[in-house]
C-alpha cells in the first residue's frame, strides 16, 4: 500500500495535502455547537448535486411538460419521489445551515482581519445561492413557481432607465414563458453550480491560510509549541473529522424525518400552490417567495415606492458584505464585547426572524407598521454598530481558549 | 414603470374575480387511511363512476392502481377503465385522461372541469371532503346548486342522487329537502372513501414512506449513537 | 499503561465498528440511486405484452404490430407454404433452430406453436434493417427462392419460417419472441403462457 501510495505522491501531492490539510492543520480546541454548520453546508451542497443530477436525468425543461415530468418522477421513476424530496428539503436545509452559518460568524467576529476575504467569499456564496434557489424554483412550473418569478423579475423593471430591456433581458420574452424556463435550467444545473463549487473552493483555500476563528476570537497561532503546532490547536483529523461525523449523523436524522414524514412542511417546504400547474390568466391569492427569502421580501414590501424597495432589499445583502469595515472593535467574540454589542445583534437576529415572519403573511396595517420597525432595526444594526463599535467597553480577552464544551 | 404598476394592478384584480375563492366557512374534519386497501378500491369505484366523466387524474396511471390498491390487472380493466381509444379499450399503461371536448364542456359549464390529481394536496382532502357535502338547491345558479365552501361554483351536484338535495331556511341554515339513495351517515362514508382515494391518487409515496422512514430514522438514531461513543473516545484525549 | 492499551483497542473496535455501520448505510443509501435508472412505470408499460387481433389476417397475408419499438410480424401461412417448409433443405444454415433464437414452444421446422401462424421480430439478425415480405417464387433471389424474408441492406435471406440462407450476411434465423394463444383468434406477444 506505501509502494502505491508513493507512486502517486511522486506524481501528485496527495499526502502533502492531507497532511496540510487534514492531519496537520491545527483548528482550535474549543469548538461548539455552531461549528458544525461549515461542514454540514459542504454535505449540502454534494447531496444537491447528485440529487439534482438524478432529477434532470428525468425531468423535461420546457413549459409544456415540465410540471408533468415532476409528477412522473414523483410516480413513475422508481425511488423518484424519495429523490425529489431529498432535493426540495434539501433546498430548504441549505439555508438553515447557512444563517447559523452566518449567525456564527456574526457572534465570534469571523469575519474580521484577517478574514475579511473569507469573510466576503461567504457572502458571495450566500448571493449565489440566492440566484441558484430562486431559479431552482421555477423549475417545477407551478403557480408559485410562475408567479412568485413573474414578481421578482419584475422588481428589475423599477430600475430607472435600464429596467424594462434588463427584465426583458432576463426572461429572454416580455413575460416568464418557456424561453425563462429554458435559460433558467441551465443557469440552475450547470453555470451556478460551477460558480458555487469554485467560490467555495476560494472560501476554503481562504480558511485554510488563515486558520479557523473560534468561540472566544483568540487567534491561536499566537501561541505555538516547540514543534510550531499551535498551543490550542488540535489536528483537524481525527478530532473534528470524527466530531463532524457525529454532526452529520444528528443532521441526517433531523433532516430523513422530514423527507419521510413531512416533506411539505406545513406548506414551508413545498408551497400548496406550487401542485398547480402555473397558469399565466389566474394569479394565486397570495404570492410569496419560499420561506427563505421573506425577510429580504418583507424590507422590499416595508418601503412604499417600489424602486426604493428594490434598493432597500439589494442595500439589506450588500450591507453584510460591508461588515468587516463597519464594526471597529478589536474584540472579536460576543463573549468580551460590550452589552450595547450584544443588544444590537439580539436585537438584529430578532428582526432578521421578525421580518421572515411578516414577509410570509398578506400586508395588513399591523405587519406593514411591524415590517417597517424592523427594517428599521435591520439597518439601526449597522449604523449604530459603525459608531458604537469605535470606541466600545470590552472585557479583557484572554490569552488561551476556554472550553465551554 | 407606470405599465408595470399597471399590469400587477390589473393582474391582482384578475386574481380576486377568478380564482374561485373559498369562503370562510370552517372545514370538516376527514379521517384518511390510506392503508385502508378497501377504502381506497371503494373510493377509485366511486371516482371512475360519477367523477371521470369530466374530471381527469392525467398525471397518474392506471396500472398504479393495481399494486397501490391491491387489485388485479383484470380487475382495474373491467372495473375502472371506461373509456376507449380508437375503438379499443385504453391500455392499462395509460394515464388517466377522458375524452370531453373542452370547447364543449366549456360552454355548458362556463369552465372546463380541473383535473382532479393533486387537488388533496393543493386544496387538502378536508377541502375536498367540505366541498362534496355542502351542495345545496339554488335556483338562481345555472346548474340549480351552490356551494357553502365555493359560492357560486360552475359544478353541478353530480352525488345529489346519493345524498339527496340540501336547501337554506330562513335562518341560512342547511337543512334536506330531497332525500336521496343514502343515509347521512352513508353518505359521509361514501365521501371519505372517495377522499382517502384522492389522498393516494395525489401522493401515492404516502404508501410506502411512513413504513421506510421508520427504519431510516432507527438506523441513522443507531448511528449516531455509535459515532457519538467514537467521538467521546477520540476526545478524551483533549483537555 | 493499561490504560493506553485498553483505550486503544476501543478506538480501534469504535472506528472499525462506525466504518462498517457507515458502510452499510452506504450501501443502502445507494439502492435507490442505482434503482432508479431501471425502467420506469411508462417504460415498463409500454413494453407490455400486446395482444393481437388475427382473425382479419388471410392466408399468405401478415400482419405488422409494434413491440417494445419493434416490428412483429404475424403471417398467416398457407398449406403450401407449409409443405414448402416441411421439405428438407440443403441451403439453410440453422434448419433445425439450434440456435436460441425462440423460445422452446417454437424449436421446430414451422418455429411456431401453431404451424398455420408465424410469429416473427421483423428484425435482421445481421444490422436490425426490416426486412421485406416474398412469398412464393422470385427469378430475382435464385431458383431456390421458394418464399421468405429477404433484407434489403445487405441481401440476407430467410424462409417462410424466418430461417436464415448459408452465406447470408446474416448469421442466425430471425427472432421468435414470447408468445402464446389467448384464444383462436388472440395472440399475446411478449410474454410466454401462465407467465
Amino acid at each position: 500500500m506505501s509502494k502505491f501510495v508513493a507512486w502517486i505522491d511522486e506524481r501528485l501531492p496527495v499526502s502533502k495535502f492531507v497532511k496540510n490539510h487534514l492531519s496537520e492543520y491545527y483548528a482550535p480546541k474549543n469548538f461548539n455547537f455552531f461549528y458544525f454548520f461549515g461542514s454540514l453546508a459542504l454535505f449540502v451542497f454534494i447531496m444537491q448535486i447528485v440529487t439534482g443530477i438524478f432529477l434532470t436525468i428525468n425531468y423535461k425543461p420546457d413549459a409544456e411538460s415540465a410540471f408533468a415530468s415532476v409528477e412522473y418522477i414523483m410516480r413513475d421513476v422508481e425511488w423518484g419521489w424519495l429523490i425529489r424530496y431529498m432535493h426540495s428539503t434539501g433546498a430548504s436545509f441549505f439555508f438553515i445551515v447557512i444563517y447559523l452559518h452566518m449567525l456564527r460568524a456574526l457572534m465570534y467576529g469571523s469575519y474580521k482581519k484577517p478574514r475579511e476575504l473569507l469573510w466576503l467569499f461567504g457572502m458571495f456564496i450566500f448571493v449565489l445561492l440566492m440566484a441558484e434557489a430562486f431559479m431552482g424554483y421555477l423549475l417545477p412550473w407551478g403557480q408559485m413557481s410562475y408567479w412568485g418569478a413573474q414578481v421578482i423579475i419584475s422588481l428589475f423593471g423599477a430600475i430607472p432607465f435600464i429596467g424594462e430591456s434588463l427584465a426583458l433581458w432576463i426572461r429572454g420574452d416580455y413575460v416568464i414563458s418557456d424561453a425563462t424556463l429554458n435559460r433558467f435550467f441551465a443557469f440552475h444545473v450547470i453555470a451556478l453550480p460551477l460558480l458555487l463549487f469554485g467560490v467555495i473552493y476560494l472560501h476554503i483555500a481562504a480558511l485554510h491560510t488563515v486558520g479557523s476563528n473560534n468561540p472566544d476570537g483568540v487567534e491561536i497561532k499566537a501561541n505555538k509549541n516547540p514543534d510550531g503546532s499551535p498551543v490550542d490547536g488540535i489536528p483537524f483529523h481525527p478530532y473534528y473529522t470524527v466530531k463532524d461525523i457525529f454532526g452529520l449523523a444528528v443532521f441526517l436524522t433531523i433532516f430523513m424525518f422530514v423527507v419521510f414524514f413531512m416533506p411539505e412542511f406545513g406548506g414551508f417546504f413545498l408551497e400548496k400552490d406550487n401542485f398547480v400547474p402555473a397558469d399565466p390568466l389566474k394569479t394565486p391569492e397570495h404570492i410569496v417567495p419560499v420561506w427563505y427569502f421573506t425577510p429580504f421580501y418583507a424590507i422590499l414590501r416595508a418601503i412604499p415606492d417600489k424602486l426604493g424597495g428594490v434598493i432597500a432589499m439589494g442595500l439589506a445583502i450588500f450591507v453584510l458584505f460591508l461588515m468587516p469595515w463597519i464594526d471597529r472593535c478589536k474584540v472579536k467574540s460576543i463573549r468580551y464585547r460590550s452589552l450595547t454589542f450584544k443588544v444590537l445583534l439580539t436585537s438584529f437576529v430578532v428582526s432578521f426572524i421578525g421580518l421572515g415572519y411578516i414577509g410570509m403573511q398578506a400586508p395588513t396595517p399591523i405587519l406593514t407598521a411591524l415590517g417597517r420597525l424592523f427594517t428599521f432595526i435591520y439597518f439601526g444594526f449597522f449604523i449604530a454598530l459603525y459608531f458604537t463599535s469605535k470606541n466600545e467597553k470590552t472585557k479583557p480577552v484572554p490569552e488561551r481558549v476556554t472550553m465551554h464544551g | 414603470m407606470v405599465r408595470g404598476l399597471i399590469f400587477l394592478i390589473s393582474t391582482f384584480c384578475v386574481s380576486i374575480s377568478s380564482y374561485g375563492a373559498s369562503s370562510d366557512i370552517a372545514l370538516k374534519p376527514v379521517i384518511i387511511d390510506l392503508g385502508n386497501k378497501q377504502s381506497l378500491q371503494r373510493g377509485a369505484q366511486i371516482f371512475f363512476n360519477n367523477c371521470s366523466g369530466c374530471h381527469t387524474l392525467k398525471y397518474h396511471r392506471y396500472s398504479k392502481l393495481v399494486g397501490d390498491l391491491g387489485i388485479s390487472e383484470q380487475m382495474v380493466k373491467d372495473n375502472l377503465i371506461l373509456t376507449t381509444n380508437n375503438g379499443e379499450k385504453t391500455k392499462l399503461g395509460s394515464l388517466i385522461i377522458n375524452s370531453i371536448n373542452p370547447d364543449a364542456i366549456k360552454e355548458v359549464f362556463g369552465v372546463i372541469p380541473p383535473d382532479l390529481t393533486l387537488t388533496a394536496r393543493s386544496r387538502g382532502s378536508e377541502w375536498i371532503f367540505t366541498f362534496l357535502t355542502s351542495f345545496y338547491e339554488d335556483e338562481s345558479r345555472p346548474m340549480g346548486v351552490n356551494n357553502m365552501l365555493y359560492p357560486n361554483v360552475n359544478m353541478p351536484h353530480v352525488l345529489w342522487y346519493k345524498e339527496g338535495l340540501k336547501t337554506l331556511d330562513e335562518n341560512n341554515q342547511l337543512i334536506t329537502k330531497v332525500q336521496g339513495q343514502l343515509s347521512h351517515k352513508e353518505y359521509e362514508k361514501e365521501i371519505t372513501d372517495l377522499v382517502n382515494f384522492l389522498t393516494y391518487v395525489s401522493e401515492p409515496a404516502q404508501l410506502e414512506r411512513y413504513t421506510i422512514g421508520f427504519w431510516v430514522i432507527l438506523f441513522l438514531v443507531f448511528f449516531a449513537f455509535i459515532t457519538y461513543l467514537l467521538k467521546i473516545e477520540y476526545w478524551r484525549d483533549i483537555k | 499503561m493499561t490504560e493506553n492499551s485498553n483505550s486503544q483497542k476501543r478506538r480501534k473496535f469504535l472506528t472499525n465498528l462506525t466504518k462498517v455501520v457507515g458502510g452499510v448505510g452506504g450501501i443502502f443509501a445507494l439502492i435507490p440511486f442505482l434503482s432508479t435508472m431501471s425502467p420506469s412505470e411508462k417504460t415498463k408499460m409500454a413494453g407490455a405484452p400486446i395482444e393481437i387481433d388475427i382473425s382479419a389476417i388471410t392466408p399468405g397475408t401478415f400482419k405488422i404490430v409494434e413491440w417494445r419499438g419493434k416490428p412483429v410480424w404475424v403471417v398467416h401461412r398457407t398449406p403450401e407454404m407449409l409443405d414448402i417448409i416441411s421439405k428438407d433443405v440443403n441451403y439453410l444454415a440453422d434448419p433445425e433452430s439450434n440456435n436460441e433464437q425462440q423460445p422452446e414452444y417454437a424449436q421446430n421446422k414451422y418455429r411456431s406453436v401453431k404451424p398455420e401462424f408465424l410469429v416473427l421480430l421483423g428484425v435482421c439478425t445481421h444490422l436490425g434493417c426490416s426486412p421485406l415480405y416474398k412469398p412464393g417464387e422470385n427469378k430475382d433471389l435464385g431458383l431456390e427462392w421458394k418464399g421468405g424474408f429477404f433484407c434489403p441492406c445487405h441481401g440476407s435471406k430467410f424462409d417462410l419460417s424466418g430461417r436464415v440462407f448459408k452465406g447470408m450476411p446474416a448469421g442466425t434465423n430471425l427472432e421468435v419472441p414470447p408468445y402464446y394463444f389467448a384464444s383462436d383468434t388472440k395472440l399475446i406477444v411478449g410474454e410466454d403462457r401462465a407467465s
